[in-house]
């Protein structure tokens, strides 16, 4: 912590105390709230025992683990310990398997270590993942285990934790993404608007992908100041010298990031996922889901050079690096920046126009064919290297996966190559209970479900002990998803037949079928979710249910507290906006959620001759990609025009003086995000209107237009200055030209 | 020119000086040893250490050493160091990644210590081995340059670069024309005189456009005729002749390659792996 200004560090007492003869390991953590300065300024984060990281809990197989948990917190907060098998009640999902634990509160968790390997602990609170609260959990083998692995299971050992930061709070982050606002994006260079568009020769594929309904495409949403190592950008770890082989124990502790791992100083080799041992296999670089985990062994080529193990978030905005040894630093080139209007042409031959992805009969699976690749300068080349028609990509099918991942000098790992090594084989008489999730998104409107459902829209999926349950999951959204199972390893039919690997993260691109296989053998609920919190938080989950589980003594009343977890994912955000301009006010505010949303708009004159009016409506999203929504609507103007009477284009009259009416009506989103709107009011008149805000002209500039049947229309444009603040300037049928200062939250 | 506006270039004149030297606060000179060669080296060394108001580097190719000026408070040596590392160039306290040094224009390539190159050694990648063999070919094959910049051309193909095919070709171009004949031997001669006419008309005409299509349809015979060279020629390391079938319209191409993994200059990364290796010329 870089800042330990605060009395209260000195109160924590990091008990670390080993009782050999019961064999009980016992950690004592305080939770408190801290004051961190990763980018320069002075922001909140949450602590525990004083530092973020979190401490590396260790432990070896056998042990009991007893973990006891003080929240000094004005909030309530749990730890769950991924990757772990343990008894539902200590699995710390709160209101799934234990009520939060309150501020001032002491909670123990209690558990026996049955398993090894590299794992990490967080909280499973809100958004608290993001601002601190991740450790690296390490679950040693036994000597004596037959498993252990000589030249890997005895080398020197570095836990690795990667994390990002930003300074924006988690929850305004949360919301920003869900009124797609468009802020991370300028931060990132990412904002493809049309101009960037025409100098990369892009205007075309510009153009049909916002026919086709989209906005810019990423690869993440978050904007990230710093990316960290163990809580540190830069560090070193000089007790190593040449000939020394390191085995990495990495986790990914970020909220919304997959990394790069490169090592500067030649090949890793790659041990462990998941903590699950795997056959050794040596690469180049791969990249680690959120909350995966991977091992990795490096080795220290030479006497007096420290090698740089470079960590790279996969939208290439900034790096981590950690120094392997002692001496003059090698360091490892930079990832070059992504080729984003490459995969948006990709995208375009992707996307249906209906929404949905077509995989052009490719059959991907298990990150084997990675469509990313074609914005990735160092394997596709130059930027303005032109992605063929789809009369080629169908011949570039017939030389299967060797073509897509093109350059063959840089080995990356995928699913495919890793093994395990004993048979991971379920029982065979049991009977085989078989799932299949489509994983489905909306980008404009950041929902993200399993067909098509959130979680608050769907009940607790019963299972039986004693089954195998075979779950194929469908990535038919535009993003990839780390999707994440609670207390049970799954084997991935990657085929390796036999020895399919096991896991308990796997990561899905879009377009890719995957199937997993696990044996029911547990009892309680077990949460299945995307790992990436944001899709978390948005409704991305299920819970998979024991069929006559014991009662849960931490959570007396089960139903309750499962509406109270339907709640959490789903919950409303606010927007506001107002242009304070020389002709008047203009301004909203909304509330939504999944499927709902509350809004009003308003017009506000400086005098009564220009009029003042609002518009409320109350909506409801429908279908997949929301592009339909009825609603229900209220109008009141006031205009001081003498009595002047307008007519609309269907000749209906209306003297706008003052009105007071309610309406029916609904939105459809067209291509190119032009809103129809059309309302039916209760004095009978009928209105339609076109619309578009947000048109992307250069990075920083917007146009805004609008137009409709009582023969109004609006035409401006937006310079966007901070998060929070713009300069505008609009032409207006009833106010005329203004100049003006936009706030927005 | 009106008098008013040349006092409006001579107050702008010293606002600019006064802006230049308004630059870095807290300031700290120290002086350091960067590794490099030419002036080329210098331009980029000075550009990756330089930092608008917060670090400034001036490198001395002669001696050797950077006289770097910075913002204590903002940045620091080891920064600025690292930032030039990044670019290809070694210190004292940083070692350029070794494909960045590789990738820096054949003059800048400066002798690098003992303890880089065996790093090289173990990481053990094609591209430094070949760039090492070029700079040994260059002392003692009269067609040497001829050989590299038909490789770089390749290579911008398979990036399916045509700005940098363009400039490749038009390096091949001049290379070709300064062959000293003098120097060939006389097998090599001979099948030189035979082919070097068509040579010089796919250069140039592969120089005179940016297209990329357009470059690869006359590379299908300057290929050819190159095979003819340097299978007369003597060669330190292998050098693979290579054929894709779909090439030129489902006719089929060959090229030449130093490396043996395929790499196809004709589609790019479109289908960079399709493609066998029909010959390997060794002698």
């Amino acid at each position: 912590m870089k800042n330990n200004k605060l009395i209260i560090i000195i109160l924590l007492l990091f008990f670390g105390s080993k009782i050999s003869a019961q064999n009980v390991v016992k950690y004592e953590l305080t939770v408190t709230d801290t004051i961190v300065n990763y980018s320069g300024k002075e922001k909140r984060a949450i602590a525990v025992n004083g530092q973020i990281p979190m401490p590396t809990l260790t432990f070896t197989e056998g042990d009991i683990a007893e973990i006891v948990v003080h929240n000094k917190l004005k909030e309530s907060t749990s730890l769950h310990w991924h990757g772990l098998f343990l008894p539902n009640k200590e699995d710390g999902v709160p209101y799934l398997t234990q009520m939060p634990i309150e501020p001032n509160e002491t909670f123990t968790y209690s558990f026996p270590i049955i398993q090894s390997g590299t794992h990490w602990y967080h909280s499973h609170s809100g958004l608290q993942e993001q601002i601190g609260m991740y450790g690296s959990l390490v679950l040693l083998k036994k000597e004596d285990d037959p498993t252990f692995r000589k030249g890997i299971d005895d080398l020197p050992a570095v836990p690795i934790i990667l994390s990002e930061w930003t300074d924006i709070k988690p929850k305004n982050v949360h919301r920003m993404l869900a009124n797609a606002n468009d802020w991370a994006g300028i931060k990132k260079g990412t904002t493809q608007s049309y101009s960037e568009a025409i100098k990369a020769g892009h205007f075309k594929t510009k153009l049909e992908n916002e026919w086709k309904r989209m906005l810019a495409m990423d690869v993440s949403d978050v904007y990230y100041d710093k990316f960290l190592i163990n809580g540190k950008n830069e560090s070193q770890l000089l007790q190593f010298k040449a000939g020394d082989k390191v085995r990495l124990r990495v986790s990914n502790g970020g909220a919304s990031s997959y990394f790069w791992l490169n090592y500067a100083g030649g090949k890793m080799t790659v041990v462990a996922n998941d903590g699950n041992d795997v056959e050794p296999v040596e690469v180049d670089r791969l990249i680690i889901g959120v909350s995966e985990t991977y091992d990795v062994v490096v080795t220290i080529p030479n006497e007096d050079i420290a090698y740089e193990f470079l960590v790279t978030p996969e939208d290439r905005t900034g790096s981590a690096s950690i120094y392997l040894g002692n001496g003059k630093i090698q360091l490892k080139s930079r990832m070059p920046r992504l080729n984003y209007f490459e995969g948006m042409k990709m995208m375009n031959d992707m996307m249906n126009t209906d929404g949905t992805m077509d995989d052009m009969g490719m059959d991907m699976s298990y990150q084997q064919m990675d469509m990313n690749t074609v914005m990735y300068p160092e394997i596709s080349g130059n930027p303005k290297m032109k992605m063929d028609d789809k009369m080629e990509m169908d011949d570039k099918m017939d030389h299967s996966n060797h073509s897509m991942d093109a350059n063959q000098d840089i080995v990356t790992l995928n699913y495919g190559m890793l093994k395990a090594p004993q048979p991971t084989t379920l029982p065979k008489d049991a009977p085989v209970r078989e799932l299949r999730f489509e994983l489905t998104g909306n980008m404009n409107r950041y929902v993200w479900s399993m067909d098509n459902k959130v979680l608050s829209e769907v009940d607790k999926i019963l299972i039986k002990k004693g089954e195998n349950v075979r779950i194929t999951l469908y990535n038919n959204s535009m993003m990839r998803h780390p999707m994440h199972l609670h207390g049970h390893d799954f084997r991935v039919l990657n085929g390796q037949g036999e020895y399919a690997p096991l896991m308990n993260v796997i990561d899905i691109m879009p377009m890719e079928t995957d199937t997993i296989e696990f044996a029911s053998n547990m009892d309680g609920d077990w949460f299945f979710h995307c790992h990436i919190l944001y899709h978390m938080m948005a409704g991305m989950n299920r819970v998979f249910s024991y069929e006559d589980s014991k009662p849960n003594p931490y959570l007396p009343n089960k139903k309750w507290a499962y509406n109270k977890l339907q709640s959490e994912s789903n919950k409303f955000h606010f927007m506001a906006e107002n242009d304070f301009a020389t002709n008047g006010n203009d301004g909203m505010v909304m509330l939504q959620n999944t499927r709902w949303s509350f809004g009003t708009e308003w017009r506000l004159g400086y005098h009564d001759d220009h009029g003042y009016e609002t518009e409320t409506h109350i909506g409801r999203y429908i279908g997949k990609n929301q592009w339909f929504m009825p609603f229900i609507g209220f109008d009141w103007r006031y205009r001081d025009q003498n009595g002047e009477v307008e007519k609309n284009i269907f000749g209906q009259a209306n003297t706008k003086d003052q009105r007071a009416v309610l309406s029916l009506g609904a939105e459809y989103t067209l291509p190119m995000l032009v809103i129809l709107q059309g309302e039916v009011f209760t004095d009978g008149n009928v209105r339609f209107q076109l619309m578009r805000e947000d048109i992307p002209i250069s990075p920083r500039l917007r146009w805004a237009f609008m137009v409709n049947t009582d023969k109004e229309y609006m035409s401006g444009f937006k310079y966007i200055v901070t998060r929070h603040f713009g300069i505008s300037t609009h032409y207006d049928s009833d106010m005329g030209v203004g100049f003006g200062a936009t706030l927005n939250y | 020119m009106s008098k008013s506006l040349k006092y409006v270039m001579v107050a702008l004149y010293v606002l600019s000086i006064t802006a230049c030297n308004a630059q870095i606060k807290n300031k700290n000179t120290e002086t350091v040893k960067i590794y490099g060669n030419c002036g080329m080296c210098k331009s980029t060394i000075d550009k990756a250490g330089h930092m608008k108001n917060q670090a400034n580097v001036d490198w001395d190719k002669e001696t050797k050493m950077a006289t770097i000026a910075y913002d204590s408070l903002k940045t620091s040596k080891a920064d600025i160091l690292k930032r030039i590392a990044l670019a290809g160039y070694d210190s004292d306290s940083f070692l350029a990644p070794d494909d960045t040094y590789s990738n820096l224009p054949s003059c800048c390539q400066y002798e690098r210590g003992k303890e880089v190159s065996s790093t090289m050694d173990m990481s053990a990648n094609d591209h430094s081995q070949h760039s090492n063999t070029m700079t040994k070919m260059k002392d003692n094959n009269p067609l040497s340059a001829v050989f590299d910049n038909y490789f770089a051309l390749k290579n911008a193909l398979v990036q399916t670069d045509g700005a940098t095919a363009s400039t490749s070709a038009k390096n091949l171009s001049t290379a070709i024309n300064d062959v000293k004949m003098g120097k060939l031997s006389n097998d090599v001669h001979i099948v030189w005189m035979k082919i070097l006419d068509n040579l010089k008309t796919d250069a140039q005409k592969i120089a005179d456009t940016k297209e990329t299509s357009l470059q690869r349809q006359f590379f299908t015979s300057l290929s050819n005729n190159m095979y003819e060279v340097i299978k007369s020629s003597k060669q330190e390391t292998p050098t693979y002749y290579q054929y894709c079938p779909m090439a030129n319209d489902g006719n089929g191409a060959n090229w030449l390659s130093k490396a043996e993994t395929i790499k196809n200059p004709y589609y790019g990364s479109q289908m960079l792996s399709c493609g066998k290796t029909v010959e390997t010329i060794n002698k």
